[in-house]
């Protein structure tokens, strides 16, 4: 109820510091902000680790870097196209039109009831023997000939996986949004997506916010899945270095402590962007 | 080619059910060109969905509305239809991510194709016209429910519209917010705006109505002007009805 807006043009950026406004957050806000420190001493951990022991940590370090980026690869890919998806899934799911309503429902239904492993390895196996066979059907070369791209097929399985959760945070956030708010835009003569574009999506954005922040991060944790179909992300290349070094112990710490250094920073972003974009209902 | 004495709204033998409940059971109704028609009634006896069914908010079941010489069921484009009649909701409903002066601008913007120099001075206009010209950078949770009920009544001006919807503009208030919006509202009255009012204010509907119609179980039960349905009400459950809501 006290929290006054944050997203007013004219706002100079100090009244975002917590503790200048918001007095009964003040607290909270404080707290949130000192989550930063703990960033910081995973990211001091692997700096210590590699410049007091360069062997094995910096050279592990050295090996993943690929991994690492092939991971943020995947990750930001899939979750830009994702949003896209859980948007239209959310619409869809919304739908008064029963065959829409009906096709994302099968979608949402079907996914969430298959393991997302199984999905990426179906991506990256079966999904091309398909493609191959209409290619054989229909004579068309380049069908036949189609050979798996691991990154392709995998960003491919993740936005169809995470695309189906997506598109249940969306129906919730639209939903989430008085009925009196669509009413209002269509009474002034707007269509249903014009009063879906300028009014209910830009304040279910930012109800939906915090999901959709935890769905990144989620995504970024199981993207480790993919070494399972032949990429070479973070956890693949952590596999390959230990067997070739038989070090378990410090490869495995490394690769942990990487990943939550990644995590804990999007949290952290993630938080700050919620905060940005509160308003007062 | 429309003259004066044809109605700019016509209501005929509007039937509404929602499921087993029948909603409204032949309304007939026709309102003037700058007319005032304040609609009364017990709770649930249909008048909002009547009010609704003018601008199509709610779909009917059978019957025929024309607004403005355009049959609403065959209307190409209800939203052609919409941009000519404002409506005023009872819980204000202005968008809340926005600025009381962007809650003004953006049909205007993107339906009206308004300049973004234009509606802003109309905007502001109406403002002032409403009365609370300095709010214009808050946000709707920010101010009052009575200066929220204001800028959604100029949210609806701004698109110029040729009739006004009003579906108990005053019932969400606070009683000494309650005034304030009915003088914006007695304002427009005397400007001359076309008005369909359902409200429980009968000082309102005494002063300003040019007719008061009284619907109950979604029949319209009886209607006069004011005067002469306040003081000799003809029918049993009129006479019943005000008893109620008049002496307090």
């Amino acid at each position: 109820m006290f929290g006054r807006l944050k997203t007013e043009k004219t706002e100079p950026p100090e009244a975002n510091i917590p503790g200048l406004q918001d007095i009964p957050e003040a607290g909270i806000g404080y707290h949130i902000d000192a989550w930063w420190w703990l960033v910081a001493l995973v990211a001091g951990l692997i700096a210590i680790l590699s410049i007091t022991k360069p062997d094995p940590y910096w050279r592990i370090v050295l090996f993943v870097r690929d991994g690492i980026g092939i991971t943020v690869l995947i990750t930001v890919v899939s979750f830009i196209l994702m949003l896209f998806v859980g948007m239209l899934g959310g619409l869809g799911r919304i739908s008064k039109n029963k065959f829409i309503h009906l096709v994302t429902t099968l979608y949402v239904e079907l996914v969430r009831g298959i393991p997302l492993l199984v999905q990426l390895i179906w991506w990256y196996f079966a999904f091309p023997v398909i493609i191959k066979q209409i290619g054989v059907w229909t004579h068309v070369g380049f069908l036949s000939n189609y050979q798996a791209n691991a990154i392709v097929l995998a960003i491919f399985g993740f936005v169809f996986c995470y695309g189906a959760y997506m598109s249940e945070i969306f129906r919730a956030g639209i939903q989430s949004i008085p009925k009196g708010q669509m009413e209002a835009a269509r009474s002034l003569g707007m269509s249903y997506f014009q009063s879906m574009r300028y009014v209910v999506l830009p304040q279910a954005f930012r109800v939906i916010l915090p999901p959709v922040g935890n769905e990144f991060i989620a995504l970024l944790k199981d993207s480790s899945l993919v070494s399972a179909v032949a990429l070479a992300d973070l956890t693949r290349r952590g596999r390959e270095f230990m067997a070739a070094n038989f070090d378990p112990l410090q490869v495995w710490t490394m690769i942990a402590l990487l990943y939550l250094v990644m995590t804990l920073f999007s949290a952290r972003i993630v938080n700050y962007i919620e905060r940005r974009t509160k308003f007062e209902r | 080619m429309k003259d004066n004495n044809e109605p700019i709204i016509k209501i005929e033998n509007i039937h509404k059910r929602f499921g087993k409940v029948h909603a409204l059971r032949g309304v007939n109704l026709q309102v003037k060109k700058g007319e005032v028609v304040v609609i009364v009634g017990p709770s649930g006896s249909g008048k909002s969905t009547l009010l609704r069914c003018i601008n199509r908010l709610e779909e009917y079941t059978s019957g025929k509305i024309i607004v403005d010489g355009i049959p609403l069921d065959t209307a190409q484009n209800i939203n052609l239809v919409r941009q000519e009649i404002g409506m005023v909701f009872q819980s204000f409903n202005l968008f809340a991510h926005l600025t009381v002066l962007d809650n003004l601008m953006l049909a205007q913007k993107i339906i009206r194709k308004r300049s973004p120099e234009e509606s802003r001075k109309i905007a502001l206009d109406l403002l002032k016209k409403v009365g609370i010209p300095e709010k214009l950078n808050a946000y709707p949770a920010q101010i009052s429910g009575g200066q929220q009920q204001r800028v959604a009544i100029a949210r609806a001006l701004a698109m110029n519209p040729r009739i006004m919807l009003f579906d108990e503009p005053t019932s969400a208030l606070d009683p000494e917010m309650i005034k304030e919006v009915l003088d914006v509202m007695m304002e427009l009255a005397k400007e001359g705006m076309t008005m369909v009012v359902v409200s429980h204010e009968m000082g309102f509907a005494r002063a300003a109505a040019h007719r008061i119609i009284f619907m109950d179980e979604g029949q319209i039960v009886e209607e006069a002007p004011p005067e002469v349905l306040f003081t000799n009400p003809k029918q049993e459950r009129t006479k019943r009805f005000l008893s109620k809501v008049l002496n307090h």
